[in-house]
């Protein structure tokens, strides 16, 4: 499948090389093994260590009742069964499965929009616009956070203020902790902070894109829309992947807004399980129920990483 | 090379989509704006309401407050943290990513499977693991405890699998046939290709790590082995809302990462470079 | 290339190097790394031993929450100095916590096992969250008879808080004080709303009605918050409920959350009245700090989240004249909430550590010219009878003796019952349901039954 999006960048042909097709050698396929192992074994090492063993551990302990102060004890599937009669996580699943949904078309559509106009810029408006649109995630999340509750407070806030001055609103409207609006301002400020990243990755990638190919498309008579979607569409395919999966993994994640700004409230309005999860471990210390948690979202997110790389038809696992 | 020029001709879309983007770019500039001039308020304009637009009678306070503490120290170690972290993801990602993608061995789609999920589970849940993991190798409360994890996180291994998927198959092959080794195949033929890849990459890593707020927050704890964004939450009384120190704090915060980010732009025109080279 | 490779292996090295000191003490980390700056002083200490002789030689760290000008390095260093006269060979390191993320610190350090030696707080968390967890030292040695006589000359309720329900104590206690409202003095005059409140500070809930009344009528856009977004300074709302109709937090022995009587279900009820009427406003995406902001900038005419510390740390800000006064209450005679704060030991396995803690917290509480020194730090007012007034012939004199006459109305300390911190979650949503339509029965049922269910898992 990987081949496809190669065989489109016309110079791809087929790019899993010699240790496959006319090299043959067994001693040779060793050999490319053992280069592989060792071009791999630093980043192993690192990921098993810090991120496989932890990972294991969360996994085991989800099967346990394990909280501070408390021994030890298997229960097997409780806390998942816990988990799905929980009201509160089965809200925060819903607010968690609304933001992805909202969001990560959002982020990524909009980014390569903002991309494909910039990168034709001159490169010091590029540099220009791509800066601006990177400056929330430069600013720090708490900074953020500390702007906008300001600007969505009920009684001092920028918002009210100009819309109560423009007379579109009469009555002081309390942004964070009103139901109907909590999660859609959350999701502005997630928007906010998120397309940062894309925007730089697509200009990137946009940039590559061999301009022989675009020049040959134009001289055989290509409008702009089909240069976009036949030339540069499948060279940026990777980038486009690798935008989904990321925003859809950070999108689920989105914690630290929450916490900042309306603790999962009103109502459990704004609960996600990122937050709730916190909550289980860090205000309740009850940690079994928290990995539970956390294995459940894990599966979640691999299901949609998978499909999104079916979809792309860039697999992963050939 | 700049396909600018031959989209000299003003439309009335162009003209939309100027003012579009000019209005976005206002809309984004503005908290910064906020935080940088908030930052010069007292604490009555810092609160005031209307607000204060421009800090009319401009304070050091808040600087001078924040300095009070280790300030310097803090950033430092930000800086190191950060440093660390980016160098060590860009070189071991770089690698991996490598071989992800132009390689095939036995193992490689369960690697790179685990990661993906590795990637999907809350970092949330791994922490107090982590935790006990880290204190076991005596290294909780030091700088190692935030920039391993940042290494381990499989993001960058990824990302450069992606960049390096674009490389032709036929360069590297070439390459080979000149009778050129691994190890110069990798320095002389892929890093150039997935320069924009690493660039990128850098940012993003100095960056998650710079802002990697609840990891330093557990793995941190002695005054001078703190991080500037937990310095500067240390230093807030109870019950206050000093917007202005806040607002110091990410001014002096945002310094090193607009200077980082500025100093990794020049990859990307070079990774643009390299693409109209390799035509 | 050979030096990339050989740069990577060496980092390997140095990686697996310190993993493979690890385990032992945790002081190797940082020499050979050019990452790590910061020798973690805390953590340089495990080669304490025991001195010859009768002083104790030990290296302990201590946590403190930002407790008055316990949060403020130089004045805490003048206190080790002055303490380290009499015991030269006990090292003293302080880090501070702060109220947003400390609790995150402490349960990290718990799980990772380098918990300090002190920490300093309140019951709340020594007592009946780290206590009860078996992760504190009893402190019980601490408690002579002669102490305990001089804190119960104050109020028998603070020697209860800080007993834990194995009978331990966990804490042993500093100071206190009572969490009162204030009124914008200025707003309550110009709309002639000061004669509803008495000499002492109390007021009806009638006449309360009728000051919000009067504020409305004289142009007061907002008088009052009923904030609740999320459980930052929830005291205020828990004593507003509590004693509008003279209802109760909990049963005496704390082991039940009694919000479901008559009593608080009518207060609720009337704040939304109140609320419906535009007497009182609600936000939900405000907490305790974001209100008395909004009291400071005169934009409210009263805070629920006021003591003698608030008013000292907003006194600068302020342009109008702050005035303390007690909680409304149906028979004018309120029952504050308390506040109390003190040291407790995490249990570290190290005797030596814990006696010279024991050392620090007698100096820092027990010694006649550094316990009233230490109240004063605090900003609040010592628990023991014997140290009379602190503030006599300070600057703080007359303004502290505005609070001083609240502390008769203290009320029972019942932030000691079990289920703590699901009942506060659970306090918040709960109005935050009741302002935004769910009935008040319906609203008070889930909270009990969410705070009550808690309560019996952790005494399980």
């Amino acid at each position: 499948m990987a081949s496809k999006t190669k065989a489109a960048a016309a110079k791809g042909g087929e790019v899993l090389t010699y240790n496959q097709g006319t090299f043959r050698n067994s001693a040779l396929v060793r050999q490319q093994t053992l280069a592989a192992y060792l071009f791999m074994l630093p980043a192993l090492f690192f990921f098993v260590l810090f991120v496989v063993v932890p990972m294991v551990m969360c996994l085991v302990t989800s099967f346990f009742d394990y909280r501070m102060g408390k021994p030890l004890t298997f229960v097997g599937l409780a806390q998942y069964v816990k988990m799905f009669q929980d009201p509160t996580f089965l809200k925060a699943l819903q607010n968690t499965f609304i933001l992805v949904i909202v969001a990560v078309p959002a982020v990524t559509a909009f980014s390569l929009w903002v991309s494909s106009v910039v990168y034709q810029f001159s490169a010091f408006k590029r540099s220009f616009f791509r800066c601006i649109f990177y400056l929330p995630v430069v600013t720090g999340t708490v900074a953020v956070a500390v702007v906008w509750k300001w600007m969505f407070n009920k009684y001092t806030g920028l918002i009210n203020y100009v819309l109560g001055a423009t007379g579109i609103i009469h009555e002081n409207i309390s942004w964070l902790g009103d139901a109907r609006f909590a999660l859609g301002c959350i999701i502005l400020i997630l928007f906010t902070t998120s397309i940062g990243q894309p925007i730089v990755l697509y200009i990137a990638a946009l940039g590559n894109v061999d301009p022989s190919l675009i020049d040959a498309a134009e001289v055989d008579g290509a409008n702009n829309f089909q240069v976009f979607w036949q030339i540069k569409w499948p060279q940026i395919m990777p980038t486009t992947l690798y935008i989904l999966v990321i925003t859809t993994i950070n999108t689920f994640q989105c914690y630290a807004l929450i916490q900042l700004l309306t603790s999962g409230g009103p109502n459990h309005a704004t609960d996600t399980i990122m937050y709730y999860i916190y909550y289980q471990a860090f205000k309740l210390n009850d940690y079994g129920y928290g990995d539970a948690m956390g294995v459940v979202l894990a599966i979640i997110i691999a299901v949609l990483s998978a499909i999104q790389f079916k979809v792309t038809g860039s697999g992963a696992t050939d | 090379m700049e396909t600018s020029v031959k989209s000299k001709k003003l439309t009335p879309g162009k003209v939309a989509v100027d003012i579009v983007l000019f209005l976005l770019a206002v809309f984004f500039i503005f908290p910064l704006y906020w935080i940088i001039t908030g930052s010069f308020k007292d604490r009555v304009a810092v609160n005031a309401n209307p607000p204060v637009w421009f800090p009319t009678a401009p304070t050091l306070d808040n600087y001078q407050r924040l300095f009070d503490n280790p300030a310097l120290l803090w950033l430092g170690n930000t800086v190191l943290m950060a440093v660390a972290a980016m160098a060590l993801t860009c070189l071991t990602a770089a690698m991996a990513g490598y071989v992800l993608a132009k390689k095939r061995f036995p193992g490689r789609a369960l690697i790179f499977s685990i990661m993906i999920c590795a990637m999907a589970l809350p970092k949330q849940v791994i922490l107090i693991p982590l935790l006990k993991e880290m204190s076991f190798l005596g290294l909780h409360d030091t700088l190692w405890a935030v920039i391993l994890p940042t290494v381990g996180w499989p993001f960058g291994i990824f990302l450069m699998k992606q960049f390096s998927e674009t490389i032709p198959g036929e360069m590297i092959e070439a390459a080979r046939i000149d009778g050129a080794g691994e190890i110069r195949t990798f320095v002389s033929i892929i890093l150039p290709m997935v320069t924009p890849g690493l660039g990128a990459l850098a940012i993003f890593t100095f960056i998650n790590s710079w802002n990697d707020y609840f990891l330093q927050l557990i793995m941190l704890n002695s005054r001078n082995s703190l991080t500037i964004s937990l310095g500067i939450a240390k230093i807030q009384a109870e019950m206050s809302n000093d917007y202005g120190l806040i607002m110091a704090g990410a001014a002096l915060a945002a310094i090193p990462i607009i200077a980082v980010f500025l100093a990794f732009q020049k990859y990307f025109t070079q990774g643009i470079a390299m693409g109209a080279v390799k035509g | 290339m050979k030096k990339q490779l050989s740069l990577l292996l060496a980092a390997g090295m140095a990686a697996s190097l310190l993993a493979g000191c690890g385990g032992g003490t945790s002081s190797t980390a940082t020499d050979s790394s050019s990452a790590s700056t910061a020798t973690s002083t805390a953590e340089a200490t495990a080669e304490s031993t025991t001195a010859s002789g009768d002083g104790l030689t030990a290296d302990i760290t201590m946590w403190t929450y930002p407790i008055g000008k316990f949060g403020d390095a130089e004045t805490v260093n003048s206190i080790i100095s002055k303490f380290q006269e009499t015991n030269p060979g006990i090292n003293v390191t302080v880090e501070y916590l702060d109220y947003t993320n400390g609790d995150d610190q402490v349960t990290a350090a718990i799980e990772a096992g380098t918990t300090p030696d002190i920490v300093m707080e309140g019951p709340e968390r020594l007592v009946s969250n780290w206590g009860a967890k078996g992760k504190m030292l009893d402190l019980s040695d601490l408690w002579t008879e002669e102490a305990t006589a001089d804190i119960a000359g104050v109020s028998q309720s603070v020697v209860n808080a800080c007993k834990g329900a194995d009978g331990n104590y966990y804490e042993y206690p500093l100071c206190m004080t009572t969490h009162t409202m204030a009124i914008n003095k200025d707003l309550f005059e110009a709309a002639d709303a000061l004669q509803y409140i008495n000499e002492d500070g109390t007021w009806t809930t009638e006449n309360f009605q009728k000051a919000l009344q009067a504020l409305k009528d004289s142009g007061v856009d907002t008088t009052m918050i009923v904030y609740c977004g999320g459980q930052g300074g929830d005291q205020g709302t828990r004593a507003l409920v509590n004693n509008l109709y003279s209802g109760q937090f909990t049963n005496p022995d704390h082991t039940a959350y009694t919000t479901d009587s008559d009593a608080n279900k009518k207060a609720l009820q009337q704040l939304l009245d109140w609320s419906n009427e535009g007497l009182i406003s609600y936000d939900a995406a405000a907490q305790a700090s974001d209100e008395l902001q909004l009291f400071a900038n005169g934009t409210i005419a009263m805070t629920l989240c006021w003591n003698a510390s608030n008013q000292a740390q907003y006194a600068s800000s302020v342009t109008f004249t702050p005035m303390a006064v007690a909680f409304p209450s149906d028979d004018g005679v309120p029952e504050l909430c308390g506040g109390i704060w003190g040291f407790g030991i995490f249990n570290n396995g190290d005797d030596n550590k814990a006696a010279a803690a024991k050392e620090f917290i007698k100096f820092l509480c027990d010694d006649e010219t550094q316990g009233p020194e230490s109240v004063r730090l605090t900003g609040f007012f010592p628990v023991r009878a014997s140290f009379g007034d602190v503030y006599t012939g300070t600057e703080d004199e007359a303004r502290m003796a505005e609070f001083a006459g609240f502390m008769q109305f203290l009320g029972d300390y019942y932030p000691v019952t079990a289920g703590w911190a699901e009942q506060r979650t659970a306090w918040w949503n709960m109005l935050q349901q009741i302002f935004t339509g769910t009935s008040v029965d319906d609203a008070v049922a889930t909270y009990t039954e969410t705070s009550n269910a808690a309560l019996a898992s952790a005494s399980a």
